[in-house]
């Protein structure tokens, strides 16, 4: 990590506003992927993106070392996603069975539904791993950072998130082929 | 490359995101020109990774959303403004931390004087507080000094302007004005002893004192004044005449003498004197010339108050006397209240009589100050007689105490007196005696002679007492007493033989096989040799071990023989002898009782029962069980020691558990 940005955590982690505001501007596109990937829904994820913000900003003085304020972040992020996550499941299901059709319309292509059902079969790690790739384009070192994997870790984790995804949408592959 | 193949997900994945260096990138395309499944898995990643990038990418949020997040943050952890961010912003830095932490550490402390009442001032404010202190004190006395001395004139103003010079100024001794004052007024009675030493001091002071008071002062008070002094002269006769010569000189008289002759031919006596007040201390003065002064005291008593109290009410009475009379003389009312009148009246006169005398006491008292002197002869204390008492202790043994005892009572005559005889039996049936007598001085020795005849005399003790008659025995000078010899007080106590300590002692222990065998031969050994049996025991344990303890007593001169007679019995061991030669009293050697204790004893089995294999076995089981339970009295121990705080630690983590999901 680069002084610079050291400086920009150890000044959040005091309470300097300011800094902590860049931190946000520079994380909360990380934090949503990382919300969405466990939830996979845009409006729950940017919920969670905020929670954890501000439960960020109460605790940082928890943060010893300057240099895990980004995992920490994203610690926080995947906590409060799995919180929100837990409640729904207490949500009665026929809403759960309601919602899904209204929210997709049916022009969105068989082939988008199923990818949907592909992706929440997926582990939750390997689905995070793949938003991040994904929304962000980000290169394997951050995810590794934000994630706490190794490089040869996350590079099993993407490739078999890939392979599982690819036998699950095999047969719209094959028909798009 | 069978490990790209193995692989192959995770290098297409990394390949397709572009995370593969150079020389792995050409490793899998060299493998995917091989390897015709893997070229397939190939394309199939590839439309899925187009897929999924044109998927998500849709599911990205809109550019907005760092807005929209921040203004939610700022929304809802609202900036701090003025004072609050000042303060907040001020703790950031080390110094104010450093600064903060300083104060809270001094605020303790502060709180920590508080608590003990420990003085917080700074030290330097201390002194100020103590020169304060001193001050205040200082003209708080000065004050009140000058308010004490009130009959000096300029106190007031003095005490308001210049306090310090005063309490400076003001001489060590007090006023003359206040000190008659205080020395009337407060000192009732007034009391001077002197003894031993300080006398010419004392008696200097005396010297001064009347020159000192002013006569006319004491001329209106009725001051009564005595003292006493106490003498050492040679001659009573000359002394009690040389006393009437002063008292005559001083226009003063000797009311009383008495005298009382002592033992030894000195004599003692009292003189009283009276002189007037003014003159006393000239007069103690010159008696004192008279021998060495032992004891003198002086004290002086002010019954002005009394005297005036009684004098007023002698007044009052006369009154009342007279009106009673003038009651009885116009003769009115019945007889019963004349009759009380005059009841009334009788008692009024005896309490004017007695008014008036005590009166004319204190008067004759005030006029004529009272000086008793004690006076005493010299070698007062000297002994006339010396008595010389002797007293001698005899303690006797004997096989027979009762024979003697009447034996002893039997030489009783009118010149040895038995005082006290008596025989003792107590509950084991030994017997004893105890014969007090006095003989008188030239049959003692004969006395005693013939006593010591009767038994083993033990102890023997005399001890002779100078005692002196009609004084004190450590004056010195007694050449002229008499001495005489009393009577010689005799104490004899007579036991039997068996209880007197014996003169040697000896322990010994013999190994033999066959231990009641040999006991009962060394009894019959002891018994030829003069010896009497005093205690046996016999005892067997249960390894086949025997041991018999004899103990007798032998006179001295049978003790060689015995000795050897022993050596007959079997192995003699462990000799130890033990004499107590007693220096102090005159005894008979060869009659003294020696005393040997033998152990006779058997090594019995060597092979005791408790060896073996099953013993061992047995001994081995009983230990383990005992360690298993001792183990398991430990887990109990444990657990009660454990448990509870488990049991709270639980039930506090179930509490929190509870309370976090309710707040869910």
């Amino acid at each position: 990590m680069d002084p610079s940005e050291r400086e920009k955590y150890q000044a959040a982690i005091h309470g300097d506003r300011e800094a902590f505001e860049m931190i946000i501007r520079v994380h909360s596109r990380t934090l949503f992927a990382i919300g969405y990937g466990i939830l996979q829904n845009r409006e729950e994820a940017e919920d969670v993106v905020q929670d954890s913000l501000v439960k960020a900003w109460k605790t940082r003085w928890r943060v010893r070392d300057p240099e895990k304020f980004p995992a920490w972040l994203t610690t926080i992020a995947r906590h409060k996603a799995r919180d929100v996550f837990r409640k729904r499941r207490a949500v009665p299901l026929s809403e759960q069975l309601i919602e899904p059709i209204e929210a997709e319309p049916a022009n969105t292509s068989a082939l988008d539904q199923k990818l949907h059902s592909a992706l929440a079969a997926l582990p939750e790690l390997h689905r995070t791993a793949l938003t991040l790739r994904y929304f962000e384009e980000m290169d394997y070192r951050t995810i590794e950072n934000s994630l706490g994997l190794t490089n040869g870790a996350l590079r099993g984790i993407l490739g078999r998130a890939l392979t599982s995804m690819r036998k699950q949408l095999r047969p719209a592959l094959v028909s798009m082929d | 490359m069978a490990a790209i193949h193995d692989e192959i997900d995770n290098w297409l994945a990394a390949d397709l995101h572009g995370e593969l260096s150079t020389n792995e990138r050409s490793a899998l395309h060299a493998h995917l020109v091989d390897c015709g499944a893997c070229r397939k898995t190939h394309q199939e990643i590839k439309l899925m990774n187009k897929i999924l990038e044109e998927t998500l990418a849709q599911q990205k949020p809109d550019p907005a959303f760092e807005q929209r997040i921040l203004a939610g943050f700022r929304n809802r952890v609202p900036q701090r403004s003025g004072l609050v961010k000042l303060l907040v912003d001020l703790m950031r830095l080390r110094a104010t931390q450093i600064a903060a932490v300083a104060a809270v550490l001094l605020g303790l402390v502060q709180i920590g004087r508080m608590i003990t009442g420990e003085p917080a001032t700074a030290p330097r404010e201390r002194e100020r507080y103590v020169e304060e202190q001193f001050a205040a004190q200082r003209s708080q006395f000065s004050a009140s000094r000058a308010a004490q001395s009130g009959t000096l004139a300029k106190s007031d103003e003095v005490a308001a302007g210049r306090p310090g010079d005063l309490a400076l100024k003001e001489p060590p001794s007090p006023a003359p004005a206040q000190s008659k004052d205080e020395r009337q007024g407060s000192a009732e009675l007034e009391r001077t002893i002197v003894t031993g030493s300080n006398i010419p001091t004392a008696a200097e002071e005396a010297a001064q004192a009347p020159t000192q008071e002013p006569v006319p002062a004491l001329a209106n008070r009725k001051l009564i004044r005595n003292a006493t002094v106490e003498l050492e002269i040679v001659s009573f006769d000359n002394a009690v005449q040389k006393i009437t010569a002063i008292a005559n000189e001083e226009h003063g008289y000797v009311a009383t003498t008495d005298s009382e002759k002592q033992a030894n031919g000195k004599l003692r006596g009292q003189v009283v004197v009276k002189v007037l007040p003014e003159n006393l201390d000239r007069f103690l003065q010159k008696i004192r010339s008279l021998g060495e002064l032992k004891n003198q005291t002086l004290g002086t008593e002010d019954v002005t108050k009394a005297y005036l109290d009684t004098d007023a009410r002698l007044k009052n009475a006369h009154v009342m006397e007279q009106r009673l009379i003038d009651m009885l003389k116009t003769k009115t009312g019945k007889v019963s209240d004349l009759l009380q009148v005059e009841k009334e009246l009788g008692r009024v006169r005896e309490e004017i009589e007695k008014m008036q005398g005590e009166l004319k006491y204190w008067d004759s008292q005030v006029q004529f100050a009272t000086l008793t002197i004690s006076l005493a002869e010299k070698d007062m204390e000297e002994p006339t007689a010396f008595l010389l008492k002797e007293r001698a202790q005899l303690a006797l043994y004997a096989p027979d105490v009762e024979k003697i005892y009447n034996e002893i009572k039997s030489l009783a005559t009118p010149k040895v007196q038995v005082t006290t005889a008596q025989l003792n039996r107590d509950y084991s049936g030994r017997v004893s005696a105890q014969v007090s007598m006095l003989v008188a001085p030239e049959e003692s020795d004969g006395v005693i002679g013939r006593v010591k005849a009767f038994g083993r005399v033990e102890n023997f003790q005399t001890q002779t007492q100078r005692i002196a008659q009609g004084g004190n025995p450590a004056a010195a000078g007694s050449e002229n007493a008499r001495t005489k010899r009393d009577k010689v007080e005799l104490n004899i106590g007579i036991s039997r033989e068996e209880q007197e300590q014996a003169f040697q002692q000896t322990n010994l222990r013999i190994r033999t096989s066959s231990v009641d065998e040999k006991a009962k031969e060394l009894r019959a050994l002891a018994e030829k040799q003069g010896g009497r049996i005093r205690s046996s025991t016999f005892s067997r344990d249960p390894d086949g071990r025997a041991v018999a303890n004899v103990s007798l007593r032998v006179p001295v001169k049978d003790y060689p023989a015995l000795m050897q007679s022993l050596d007959s019995l079997g192995k003699v061991e462990n000799v130890s002898v033990q004499r107590q030669d007693r220096t102090d009293a005159q005894i008979d050697e060869a009659n003294a009782p020696a005393d040997v204790s033998i152990q006779v004893y058997s090594q019995g089995n060597i092979v005791s029962q408790n060896s073996g294999l099953l013993a061992t076995l047995r001994r081995t089981l009983a230990q383990s069980a005992g360690a298993i339970m001792w183990s398991l009295r430990m887990i109990g121990v444990a657990i009660a020691f454990l448990a509870p705080w488990a049991i709270a630690i639980i039930g506090v983590i179930w509490i929190a558990r509870r309370v976090i999901r309710a707040k869910r």
